[in-house]
């Protein structure tokens, strides 16, 4: 580097300028975004999840002393006594995420293996048609279902042909709506991360247990599906974990703020606020989103596989 | 690839794969075909909700003002990630996988791993007390378009970070050997070749910013009214509307257009389409 740096004696202080001089450097450069981040999101996180410890005061503003009180009320119990409201809302909440990011993977299996089995300068296109509905915004995505599931759309006079739903009713809003409104937002983050994988498959390993009379389904279950499993862990993690907190879906097709924990949160900050609840419902959700990514970081981790940090 | 799949179960993905295609556009195009409803009154002309549209003062301020926040952020946005990918791909110190190498990603992952909802109350909160305190920064453009900035700049400074890393580090080493100062080579080296990630970085932060609902909806004030918060606002008072379906549909076309606009452009770079993480 520097010829200072050969001179045995001036090898230390040379270092030690240059290590300022970086350490200057950096912090001139990366230091403005940094701190913009620390200033307009680290720090307010920081009081919101601190707003969780605090006293329900006038307004539903927070107030001393310090308490575990909304807790409690997360956890139910109120003036009125124990109402199950809120474990129901949470359950429902893990349920829909867990069954998004299932049907999701139903879905995306044959899409990438359809796309992986297309010529080499087709599948970016082919792809690109699987991603292109999640570069328009969520709200429009969103309302699209509204249109097709409502009371009178074709979809409901089939849903109550079939005795599905009642005569009068439509397919929403409802359990069902908020069912298909996340698996079709997230569909398109299952199908990439699986995408990776099916793309750089071995397929050597198909073509021995071919050579060996393994039957097709053995076949897949054995020599493709192992081989797809880092990809298909992080297509759970990208659908599952928005999908829990998700706040659009539950407002249009669900029909109540008390149908997921997204809207419920959110109801606790505009229309009759409630702050400490509101953040203590937030540090819930929270411990969730965390469990998930640290199940399956130890997962990745378990199976080798490689995650790819850019940074 | 192709020759690993016998023919018939070739046959059964794509047997499979289409209706998830028809499922992925349906809904969209059953919006399109909804904005051509017959206007009140019986009247069957066609683009009659489109025309409305252009008619009305509630929507062009919200696509002016949604304009004007994904500029005014991705600016910035840009800017300050820019800084950042250049400054942490060059000047990262400390040793390697300790702390204080590990601190500035970990800042610059937050906003991306954060969920929007989460963020978007933090936000809220913030600038609630804020104004309460100082008067300063009530709800509206200016505070949505600092919460844009916070999630803008980190994706730029992925982008710049990437690019960054695919250069030989002789190139500065040469330019330090010329005797360009860290100005001089910073202007003269480093923002021509990385140029294509700042401009790749500045579309992204606009694209973001416009998609954007959640982070948006809880920044916003009563006269900040954006593209997605009018049409959500809309839907949630009135349901569905034949002039929202009109709007919707300007709004697909436009962003299916762009997606296949930039698809035709980077084609030979073989790059691999992602899904927006913005909502």
């Amino acid at each position: 580097m520097s010829t200072l740096t050969e001179v045995p004696i001036l090898r230390g202080t040379a270092e030690r300028a240059e290590r300022m001089a970086r350490a200057f450097r950096l912090w001139i450069t990366a230091g403005p975004g940094l701190g913009w981040i620390v200033v307009f999101l680290i720090l307010p996180s920081a009081i919101l999840l601190a707003i969780g410890f605090f006293s329900i005061g006038n307004y539903g503003n927070p107030r001393l002393p310090l308490t575990l009180e909304p807790f409690r009320e997360v956890a139910g119990y109120s003036i009125l006594g124990w109402s199950p409201a809120n474990i129901t809302t949470i359950l429902r909440s893990l349920v829909q995420a867990v069954s998004a990011a299932g049907l999701t993977i139903l879905l995306a299996y044959p899409v990438v293996f359809f796309i992986t089995a297309q010529p080499i300068a087709l599948r970016p296109l082919l792809l690109l048609f699987v991603v292109l509905p999640s570069w328009t915004n969520q709200v429009v995505r969103t309302y699209a279902w509204m249109e097709l599931l409502g009371p009178g759309s074709g979809l409901s006079h089939l849903a109550q042909t079939i005795g599905f739903i009642p005569h009068h009713l439509g397919l929403l809003p409802g359990i069902f709506a908020m069912q298909v409104g996340l698996t079709y937002n997230y569909l398109p983050y299952m199908v990439v991360p699986l995408y990776a994988a099916a793309e750089k498959l071995d397929w050597t390993l198909v073509e021995a247990g071919r050579d060996l009379y393994a039957s097709g389904t053995k076949l897949f279950w054995s020599a493709v599906f192992p081989q797809t499993i880092p990809g298909l862990l992080s297509g759970i993690i990208l659908v599952a974990i928005p999908a829990f907190g998700d706040y659009v879906v539950p407002m249009l097709l669900g029909g109540g703020k008390s149908m997921m924990i997204g809207s419920l949160i959110a109801a606790q900050f505009l229309n009759t606020p409630n702050w400490p609840y509101g953040a203590a419902l937030t540090i819930f959700m929270l411990i969730f989103t965390c469990g998930g990514l640290i199940v399956f970081r130890v997962m990745t981790k378990r199976l080798g596989g490689s995650e790819g940090t850019m940074m | 690839m192709s020759q690993h799949l016998a023919k018939p179960v070739r046959r059964a993905l794509f047997a499979a794969s289409m209706p998830v295609y028809l499922l992925l556009y349906a809904p969209l195009a059953l919006i399109a075909v909804f904005s051509f409803a017959p206007a009140p009154g019986g009247v069957a002309a066609s683009g009659f909700w489109y025309a409305e549209l252009l008619h009305s003062p509630g929507v062009l301020a919200a696509f002016r003002r949604s304009l004007t926040l994904a500029l005014g952020s991705s600016i910035l946005g840009t800017v300050l990630g820019t800084l950042m990918g250049f400054g942490l791909s060059r000047f990262r110190t400390g040793a390697k996988g300790g702390f204080a190498a590990a601190l500035p990603s970990l800042i610059i992952y937050t906003p991306i791993i954060m969920p929007s909802l989460v963020f978007g109350i933090s936000e809220l909160i913030f600038f609630n007390l804020v104004h309460r305190a100082t008067g300063f920064l009530a709800a509206g453009l200016l505070t949505m378009g600092i919460a844009h900035v916070t999630f803008q700049a980190p994706y730029v400074a992925l982008v710049v970070f990437a690019r960054m890393a695919g250069l030989d580090p002789n190139l500065f080493e040469a330019s330090h050997d010329l005797y360009a100062d860290a100005r001089q080579s910073f202007l003269h080296l480093t923002i021509p070749v990385i140029r294509p990630a700042i401009i790749g970085g500045f579309l992204l932060a606009f694209t973001l910013s416009i998609d954007d609902f959640t982070i948006s909806y809880f920044t916003a004030g009563p006269g900040s009214t954006t593209l997605p918060i009018y049409i959500y606002s809309a839907v949630a008072r009135k349901g569905i509307a034949p002039d929202i379906n009109a709007l919707a549909t300007l709004m697909i076309a436009t962003v299916i257009g762009i997606g296949l606009l930039q698809y035709v452009f980077t084609r030979h770079r073989e790059r691999r389409p992602m899904p927006r993480v913005g909502d």
